[in-house]
């Protein structure tokens, strides 16, 4: 933005960020203490929930590695990796059970694609009625170019036996109560043969920080991150499904459109959290931010399509009443976060609120209107983005 | 692309009115002792780190420190009861960055603790706890409150 830009709530990176989180608490510390990290806004530190503070994605459709946020379920995560010891198992319902070697799985044909990793409760510090769980703002998302062995690969490697019907995907993190539910998820055999899931070694052309899942993880394009399990060491083959507790009590949403329910719903048929939908943030400015007045206001911001490309992106100026389209910065992928911009010619000082609005490659648009579930998933509705021109 | 739409948007923006209503400071302190992991490195300290070479890549073994926070539940009812109890797994900020909750709400998330993640909290204790939280909680606007329980069909977490 030009100059003269005022701030109205305090500069991120000064130590404490305000999400503007209805009813509160919305204050959070920033931190730059967590190893292979930059600047975070601390969520909580164990286990880590680190988000990405919303101006990094205004600096490309790309997320730093340093910038990329974290979240852990159970503390007890490996500190240390050693890359010639580590294996990862391939087992169950298969003909030959393999340990493979990281020198194994570099040596295997690769895939590469970018796709945005987005935590299932992502915004849902924003749901009104507040429900209970991480208070995220925008920040439990993040976009890579990720390079790794697709899961099929592997698969056929270990022979699936006939019958098999599922994946189920377990990682070197550790309950802290020995008797707890160790964190594991599950696909469709089908899903996983598809050929975009892979088992990453790479982010964004690097090894991947420890707290992103260092030294693998599993990348499940257009679905959210609850799938793509960190520090990924077992592969199981099921002959059954799934019946452990993040598959069958965690991560589940209203099997309705939106996954909506009206609030305070306790009670309603659900399937676990799956593909992810359209999504688009105006990211040039903070929400309610103040700016010397100018005649021409830039509005750009990232748009990301979920299970399928970014199609259009429309910006409204007056509430939703009118909407236009904005240009689309360069396609780098159908799971990509993907660039718009404007430039709105505005006609005097004042307050305005900006909405954008994502319509993907399968013609899905985002509503307007807010969706509600007691989880806090799966938030996909129009968002506002305020400036005061003075 | 220029454009000329806008209205200038009704009523006056809320951010003059920031809420710092609960301000939950975090001090990252030194890195606690933690639990030496099963797979350690097997070269010594002084040594380079181990590496493992692919075409166009080379994974090179990481050690890290995770900082804790040293910042314990605040003072309220029970303190010392709710600080024994919940931040062998987790911070307090978990607790402390919640919306307000009603105390059937917090007896829902404390028993599914209790049940569900085997958390070794003494039944005895909870009445405790849930006075802490309530008292927490209560301080909260009741603007934003929640309606629905955590404890439903979706099970939580995310």
């Amino acid at each position: 933005m030009g100059s003269g830009a005022l701030l109205a709530a305090p500069a991120l990176g000064q130590g404490l960020v305000d999400l503007a989180l209805p009813g509160g608490p919305s204050s959070r510390p920033t931190t730059s203490s967590f190893p292979e990290k930059g600047e975070m806004i601390l969520q909580r530190a164990r286990p880590p929930l680190l988000e990405t503070p919303m101006e990094v994605f205004d600096q490309g459709v790309f997320t730093p590695n340093d910038r990329f946020f974290v979240r852990w379920h159970w503390a007890d995560i490996p500190t240390s990796i050693d890359v010639q010891r580590y294996r990862i198992a391939v087992r169950g319902h298969v003909n030959r059970s393999l340990a493979i070697s990281l020198a194994e799985l570099l040596r295997m044909p690769r895939v590469e694609l970018a796709a945005v990793n987005q935590c299932s409760g992502n915004s849902r510090g924003l749901f009104q009625p507040r429900v209970a769980g991480a208070q995220w703002r925008h920040g439990a998302m993040g976009n890579a170019k990720w390079v790794g062995v697709r899961l099929r690969h592997v698969l056929d490697l270990a022979g699936v036996k006939p019958g098999a019907i599922a994946v189920r995907f377990g990682a070197l993190d550790q309950p802290v109560v020995p008797t707890g539910p160790d964190f594991t998820k599950s696909i469709s055999l089908d899903h996983a043969r598809d050929g975009e899931v892979m088992i990453a070694f790479e982010m964004n052309g690097e090894q991947m920080p420890l707290l992103n899942g260092f030294p693998v993880r599993l990348i499940v394009p257009g679905w959210y991150s609850t799938y793509w399990v960190k520090m990924l060491n077992d592969i199981e083959v099921l002959d059954r499904p799934d019946d452990g507790y993040w598959m069958a009590k965690a991560y589940k949403i209203p099997d309705t459109p939106h996954a909506n329910v009206a609030p305070g719903t306790k009670d309603f048929p659900s399937v676990p959290i799956n593909r992810m939908v359209p999504r688009s943030w105006i990211t040039g400015w903070a929400d309610g931010q103040t700016f010397s007045y100018a005649p021409e206001l830039p509005v750009g911001g990232i748009a990301m399509g979920g299970d399928a490309g970014v199609a259009k992106v429309e910006i409204s100026g007056d509430l939703g009443r009118t909407w236009h389209e904005a240009s689309l910065g360069p396609d780098e992928g159908r799971y990509s976060f993907r660039r718009f911009d404007m430039t709105l010619r505005v006609p005097h000082a004042g307050s305005y609120t900006l909405l954008s609005r994502c319509t993907n490659t399968n013609g899905v648009t985002q509503p307007m209107t807010p969706n509600w579930n007691p989880g806090g998933f799966m938030r996909g509705c129009v968002e506002a983005a305020r400036v005061r021109l003075t | 692309m220029k454009r000329s739409f806008l209205d200038p948007s009704p009523g006056t923006l809320a951010f003059g009115g920031l809420v710092f209503t609960s301000l939950v400071l975090v001090a990252i302190g030194p890195p606690s002792a933690r639990k030496p992991w099963a797979i350690e490195n097997a070269s010594s300290p002084a040594s380079a780190p181990s590496q493992v070479a692919g075409p166009d890549i080379t994974l090179v073994s990481v050690s890290v420190d995770l900082p804790d926070d040293t910042v314990p539940f605040p003072d309220g009812p029970h303190a010392a009861v709710i600080n024994a109890n919940c931040t062998s797994c987790h911070s307090a900020t978990m607790a402390l960055s919640q919306p307000r909750l009603s105390r059937d709400q917090w007896k829902a998330i404390v028993e599914k603790m209790r049940a569900t993640y085997k958390a070794p909290v003494r039944a005895s204790a909870v009445p405790e706890i849930l006075d802490y939280l309530n008292a927490m909680s209560g301080k909260l606007p009741v603007n934003g409150s929640p309606t629905a329980a955590s404890a439903d069909r979706s099970g939580g977490t995310g």
